[in-house]
């Protein structure tokens, strides 16, 4: 049986004395994995390699069992979409999903069949007979998603895929990530918006300048960053009483009420201690506590501690 | 880590044999073809030479029509008949690659469309060989399909044994425009790969053939040698064609574009010229197809 794993093992890809990845081990499970970091970072390098469109300079890759050196039994379970717009000039959507899937070896009737599938699935059976030329940004994005899922792959390489689709379009296409995650196959997402990647994501990679900086599901990375204390935000009705029992702690980096006056914002380098020690001051002095919860164990933030802003993303 | 219910099912369908897979880029090439006017017009403008010889060859064998026009031999039906046949279609097909190939790689490079060809089961060899497909199946119509019909017209009308004596010549026609076809078809895509902008493509298939000759000239004049032939697509292939079709060089073979000029050229230095500017196209091609463009 193969290994339902994408699996790089010490993979670098170099362009002539240019980086494009280096030292890369990842051993990626079934579900949505988001790849994420400022442009030039290698998220596309990355997804070259999953699907053998480049070769590694150095270590090897395996997609479910199968090296990208065999093209023939890797795409029959891989989907590739690329971040740019890619089309055979004057066809229309339909003949760009049904004449790929011809290139893919169906037989015509199978084609039409998946075809009509696939439309269906990114809401684009309406506008196939027109040319793809005249179709808007979202609907460009869309097509190229149906042609990347029309053969039913295992594996999904999306590049950018939310790039260009309005609210309603996006809502739907994430649906339809967490449905294939759901599934149990791989959905590999490349994206910028990294609050949409922190609402899809079951686990994320940090990239930048071609090495891997974290991986694994967000949470498991933010408490990894040990440099950076924890934010914690506690919503009770005496904040100022909390912040000062807090700090009595070492832990306790830094504590700010909010402007309401009914939260506390603490930042400390032991979360688990902090829970701990809350649950005691609040006994022992009748706080009312309405919620408490991480302040920053999100992409966006974890980003910002490992990569910081130079990739101005949003 | 998360659990996961495998609720999918890949597709396990039928599937066509890989090697026919090629065929959907002529497919849809001619397709697009098809829609402009200016190819249907052109293609069939070719197809009136084809008429003309098999014409020539109908009267030469009916009595009564050389009678009635009044000559004893109309042309004689030999081997540089076929020649000068060819050498006028492999005309027309050149006109034709000018026109056509430039259109073939170029717009998949400008949009970003080969990885679309390139993430599948799918090589690059095959994405060469869907294209070049285009152009060879063409050219092969304009070429060497009508000059074999014409020579089994010929040996159908002159009977006698004269197919088995001039087998010769049937397979000078089909290897022949085959190295012509493959030759050009090549240099077409190459170009189409390297130049973007399909009229500068188009020119310069012209510029290879016409402006290499001048220079081949140019080379011979001032060096006062005769290697700057190795240079000159038409004298390399009529040179070529007047060794299979087993004719003297100087008479000229076939139309105006494809004679021999100056000295003669070692016909094993043709042939290695001949398959160096194949290697150099194919060479061209490798660098630019390419699933991911590599930007250093």
């Amino acid at each position: 049986m193969s290994e339902p794993r994408i699996v790089f093992d010490n993979v670098s890809r170099f362009y002539g004395e240019v980086l494009g990845v280096n030292r890369v081990n990842l051993a990626i499970q079934p579900g949505i994995t988001s790849l994420v970091g400022p442009n030039g970072s290698g998220k596309t390098t990355l997804m070259n390699l999953m699907t053998g469109l480049i070769r590694p300079s150095r270590g090897t890759i395996n997609v479910l069992g199968i090296p990208p050196t065999r093209p023939e039994e890797l795409f029959r379970k891989m989907g590739y979409c690329t971040q740019f717009d890619a089309f055979p000039r004057g066809l229309t959507g339909y003949q760009f999903i049904y004449s790929f899937l011809l290139v893919h070896g169906m037989i015509e009737s199978e084609a039409a069949k998946l075809t009509d599938e696939a439309l269906q699935r990114v809401s684009m059976t309406e506008a196939a007979d027109r040319p793809v030329a005249a179709y808007s940004k979202g609907m460009r994005q869309r097509i190229k998603l149906a042609q990347a899922i029309a053969h039913r792959p295992t594996v999904l390489v999306l590049d950018e895929p939310l790039n260009g689709l309005d609210p309603m379009a996006r809502n739907e296409t994430i649906a339809l990530f967490k449905q294939f995650g759901d599934e149990g196959r791989h959905v590999i997402v490349s994206s910028h918006i990294l609050h949409e990647v922190d609402r899809i994501s079951d686990q994320v990679i940090l990239l930048s300048h071609g090495y891997v900086v974290a991986e694994g599901q967000i949470q498991g990375v933010r408490s990894e960053v040990k440099d950076q204390p924890m934010q914690i935000l506690v919503r009770c009705d005496k904040p100022g009483l909390l912040a000062s029992r807090l700090f009595e702690r070492d832990n306790v980096v830094e504590a700010k009420v909010n402007d309401d006056g009914r939260g506390l914002l603490v930042r400390t380098r032991d979360a688990d201690n902090l829970y701990l020690l809350l649950n005691r001051i609040v006994l022992d002095n009748g706080l009312e506590v309405e919620a408490v919860a991480p302040a920053d164990d999100d992409v966006n933030s974890v980003y910002q501690y490992l990569i910081g802003a130079e990739g101005g993303t949003t | 880590m998360a659990v996961f219910k495998h609720a999918y099912k890949g597709y396990d369908g039928p599937l066509t044999p890989a090697w026919s897979r090629f065929l959907v880029l002529p497919r849809y090439a001619f397709e697009e073809m098809s829609r402009k006017r200016f190819y249907t017009m052109f293609f069939l403008v070719s197809m009136l030479a084809p008429l003309i010889f098999a014409l020539i060859v109908y009267i030469e064998h009916n009595l009564s029509a050389l009678k009635m026009l009044q000559i004893r031999d109309l042309v004689p039906i030999d081997p540089r008949f076929f020649m000068n046949f060819l050498g006028w279609q492999s005309m027309m097909a050149f006109f034709l690659a000018a026109f056509v190939g430039p259109g073939q790689i170029s717009p998949d490079l400008a949009n970003n469309a080969l990885p679309l060809y390139l993430a599948r089961p799918f090589s690059r060899v095959e994405y060469v060989l869907g294209k070049l497909s285009v152009l060879l199946i063409l050219m092969s119509i304009m070429t060497w399909i009508p000059g074999l019909l014409l020579f089994i017209l010929q040996a159908s009308l002159e009977g006698n044994g004269w197919l088995t004596q001039n087998l010769r010549i049937a397979g000078a026609i089909f290897f022949g425009a085959w190295i012509w076809i493959l030759l050009l078809s090549l240099l077409a895509l190459a170009l189409s790969a390297w130049v973007k902008w399909k009229p500068m493509a188009g020119g310069l298939l012209f510029g290879v053939f016409f402006v290499a000759a001048g220079f081949s000239g140019a080379i011979n004049a001032i060096l006062r040698t005769q290697w700057g032939n190795l240079l000159n697509l038409s004298h390399l292939i009529g040179a070529v064609w007047a060794s299979m079709f087993e004719q003297p060089m100087h008479r000229g073979t076939g139309a105006v574009f494809f004679r021999v000029h100056g000295e003669e050229t070692p016909i094993w230095c043709c042939w290695l010229a001949l398959l160096a500017i194949c290697g150099f196209c194919l060479y061209l091609l490798s660098r630019k197809i390419r699933g991911a463009e590599v930007v250093r």
